[in-house]
């Protein structure tokens, strides 16, 4: 029970916007589809939903070709959203059921169920293009899910949200995935990763640069980070002495570390048998943000260089807190 | 995509209702409708109100001064037997052609400042030439090929020919008769020829009024109503609802959906629009003798026959439908809405060429028998304006006919695949300009 790609190819003229895509979702998963601009996560989409169709390669979904799913398995938010400026809230989504063959009445009730969960029960009668954006998001967010579909393949489900329709949405999510429902979306926000995903693909020119369980995801980076405070030293010099350990940051009262080839136990050890006092001390994983900036944002090459990594700035330092807590959580 | 017949028509109906339900409420539909029927019964009943205006007035009044030619018959009778005397080609009843009223007339510079004025339609002045022969001048202010001037130049060569006559010793005879026009028959010269065609000029005339007035239907039907397909492709296009809908129906659906809806509206405003002025048809003698008195009968206006109007209920749907779906897959290629009458300029010449070839063909300008005509009548794009006025025109056989609904029919599945597939390709392309090279890549395109 899984949802299938395999080898998928697809060209523009020139330009080939993916270049053999694989990757499998499992039913009931939260899954994460990342990659950076123009990496071909909307084309990808698309092919899964039959709405452009592949060069070559195949899109299966529980061992049936995608073309042959029924459509309501689908649920789709798109990365362009659009609505019918100049028709009614409720109307619109009655419209986009009926073509699922949700019957009209039972389409009003639901949409209008869901219309108060996301706060907006007022707009039903309202005209699309009188919503402001972030409200017209909403209504295209329960026109991608009011037909209940197995599968819900959203693009950027979350820019434009203010916190409190973020939250709604987590919330929402949630209540799929108890459900039984699958649910693939893109984002850049990686903390949203971090917090919601059980799995991501991430791609890059078309390519796939790596992908599955988002625990093994971290672990395939063949890195980890630690922390380690040291009482009344700031700078650590002595930390260049061991291998394959660089210094990612230095704060006020703890230094950050990447470490690879070795057991991060290392640091500790050495860190003791100085004699130092150490007031903190935490492995955790590379945090998503950290691997996507690695494999896709610049040149493996550069990875060495501590001014590089440094210049890569505070983002990294948050995905690290993140990362912290979701290793722990995990074990 | 082998979604289920059941899945299809249901899609193609949600859609068709949503295009046919909101377009139905938008403002500019509805005062479309009115305007259309305002100028529907007010064609339709056109000779009712020129005849409430002119029922004061006796007909254009044309003065004489025969001076002192001293012609062989009374001018002012002959002039005025000849110049109301039935005309081929035009409606012969005495009510609603223009009548003539001719007066005899002695002062010519006083009837000259009456023509100026307007009271008096035409002055003409008759003369003896050197040679004994009557002259004639006419002072109008219509040119030299207006229907007035016309008349009266036919009607001047037979006063001249009977004053001839008379000179030459034959004496006169009763002017009306010999004034009288002949019977004057048109036959097809082939025996085998079809002969539900109109025989004489009446028949002739109406037949052709009503082809004309269909074929000009025919022709608003489809550059209107088609560009409201193309309108609303490139308007989901353009607000990027497309992409959803794509997701649930497929291009197929949507567009098949969007020209039944569309169809529908285009079918329900032609019905509120026609049947006021059918209505207004056909009563108009009922409502001419309510409004001037007299009595009225009920009746189809001559030259519309239940076959036409089949033939022309069956070309407007089959030449709609064709027409439309490709302004949908044309449209399907451009972003913007101003795009759109450049990207289906190619289709509203093709139907501007097919209306003008067939209006020509209906006025006699190109022969309705010329091989272009006949040709052409079974092309599908311009079937439906040349064998609607070959068959009004009496010139097609119902085999021809057939074959022609029948290529027309055949040819819409072509259309329809062509069109999805440039829908397919073309809906979710943005940024492109409307070349031909653009056509020609969405058309290869997977």
């Amino acid at each position: 029970m899984s949802l299938v790609l395999d080898s998928l190819v697809k060209r523009f003229g020139q330009i080939t916007a993916l270049d053999g895509i694989s990757f499998e979702v499992e039913q009931g998963q939260v899954f994460g589809f990342l990659g950076a601009n123009g990496a071909g996560k909307t084309t990808t989409m698309r092919i899964v939903l039959d709405i452009l169709r592949p060069d070559s390669g195949t899109v299966t979904w529980n061992g049936t070709p995608t073309t042959d799913v029924p459509r309501r398995t689908w649920g789709y938010l798109p990365e362009e959203r659009g609505l019918y400026p100049r028709l009614e809230v409720l109307e619109q989504l009655v419209f986009f059921a009926s073509l699922y063959a949700i019957p009209r009445r039972d389409a009003a009730a639901r949409a209008r169920d869901w219309l108060a969960r996301f706060r907006i029960p007022e707009y039903e009668k309202r005209r699309a293009e009188e919503l402001s954006k972030g409200n017209q998001q909403k209504v295209q967010l329960i026109a991608a899910m009011l037909h209940e579909p197995d599968v819900l393949i959203m693009d950027e489900p979350f820019v434009g949200l203010d916190p409190v329709n973020v939250a709604l949405l987590k919330e929402a999510f949630g209540e799929m995935r108890k459900r039984g429902k699958t649910l693939v979306f893109s984002t850049h926000q990686m903390e949203m990763v971090e917090e919601l995903c059980e799995a991501v693909a991430l791609i890059d020119r078309g390519r796939l640069v790596l992908g599955g369980p988002i625990l093994d995801v971290k672990r395939s980076s063949g890195r980890q980070v630690v922390r380690l405070g040291v009482e009344g030293d700031t700078e650590l010099p002595w930390l260049a002495d061991l291998e394959g350990v660089s210094i990612v940051r230095s704060g006020e009262d703890y230094t950050e570390l990447d470490v690879r080839g070795r057991d991060p136990q290392d640091i500790l050890g050495a860190a003791l048998a100085r004699g130092e006092r150490v007031t903190q001390f935490l492995i955790a994983d590379p945090s998503i943000e950290q691997i996507f900036i690695e494999r896709v944002g610049r040149p493996p090459s550069e990875d060495q260089h501590l001014a590089s990594a440094g210049a890569a700035g505070g983002r990294g330092g948050d995905g690290v807190a993140a990362a912290a807590g979701s290793a722990e959580a995990a074990r | 995509m082998s979604p289920s017949l059941v899945a299809t028509l249901r899609n193609i109906m949600a859609v068709a209702r949503r295009e046919f339900l909101w377009r139905g409420r938008t403002r500019t539909f509805k005062a479309t409708t009115v305007l259309l029927v305002v100028v529907g019964v007010g064609l339709a009943l056109a000779p009712v109100i020129i005849r409430f205006i002119d029922r004061g007035s006796t007909g254009d009044r044309i003065e004489v001064v025969v001076g002192d030619s001293s012609p062989a018959v009374d001018v002012p009778i002959a002039l005025n037997l000849l110049l109301n005397a039935p005309i081929p080609g035009l409606p012969t009843d005495g009510e609603t052609t223009t009548a003539y009223r001719v007066e005899a007339t002695a002062d010519i510079e006083a009837a000259r400042a009456r023509v100026v004025d307007g009271s008096t339609s035409a002055l003409l002045v008759l003369d003896r030439t050197s040679a004994g022969d009557l002259a004639f001048t006419l002072y109008s202010k219509d040119t030299f090929l207006s229907r007035t001037t016309q008349l009266v130049r036919q009607a001047a060569s037979s006063i001249a020919i009977q004053d001839r006559l008379t000179r030459a010793g034959i004496p006169p005879i009763d002017q009306a008769a010999l004034f009288a026009p002949p019977d004057f028959d048109v036959l097809a010269a082939d025996p085998d020829a079809v002969t539900d065609g109109p025989q004489t000029g009446e028949e002739f005339a109406s037949t052709f009024a009503i082809s004309f007035v269909l074929s000009i239907l025919l022709f608003m039907a489809i550059i209107l109503y088609g560009q409201w397909v193309a309108f609303s492709v490139a308007e989901e296009k353009n607000s990027r609802v497309m992409e959803v809908v794509l997701a649930a129906a497929t291009p197929f659906q949507l567009m098949a959906g969007k020209v039944v809806g569309v169809g529908g509206l285009a079918l329900v405003q032609y019905i509120v629009v026609l049947v006021p002025s059918a209505a207004a048809l056909i009563f108009q003698d009922r409502i001419a003798a309510f409004v001037l008195g007299g009595s009225g009968g009920v009746a189809l206006p001559e030259g519309i026959s239940i076959g036409l109007l089949v033939v022309f209920g069956l070309m407007f749907v089959l030449g709609f439908a064709l027409y439309a779906v490709l302004y949908a897959g044309a449209a399907s290629l451009v972003s913007r809405q101003e795009d759109v009458n450049q990207i289906v300029a190619p289709l509203t010449i093709i139907s501007v060429g097919g209306y003008l070839v067939a209006s020509y063909a209906g006025t006699g300008l190109i022969p309705i028998d010329s091989p272009l005509v006949v040709v052409l009548s079974f092309i599908p794009f311009f079937s439906p304006y040349l064998m609607l006025t070959r068959m009004g025109l009496g010139t097609a056989g119902p085999a021809e006919i057939a074959i022609a609904i029948a290529l027309l029919a055949a040819f819409i599945p072509v259309a329809l695949w062509l069109a999805a597939r440039l829908y397919r390709s073309g809906v979710l392309m943005y940024g492109q300009s409307p070349t031909p090279r653009t056509l020609w890549r969405a058309l290869r395109a997977r």
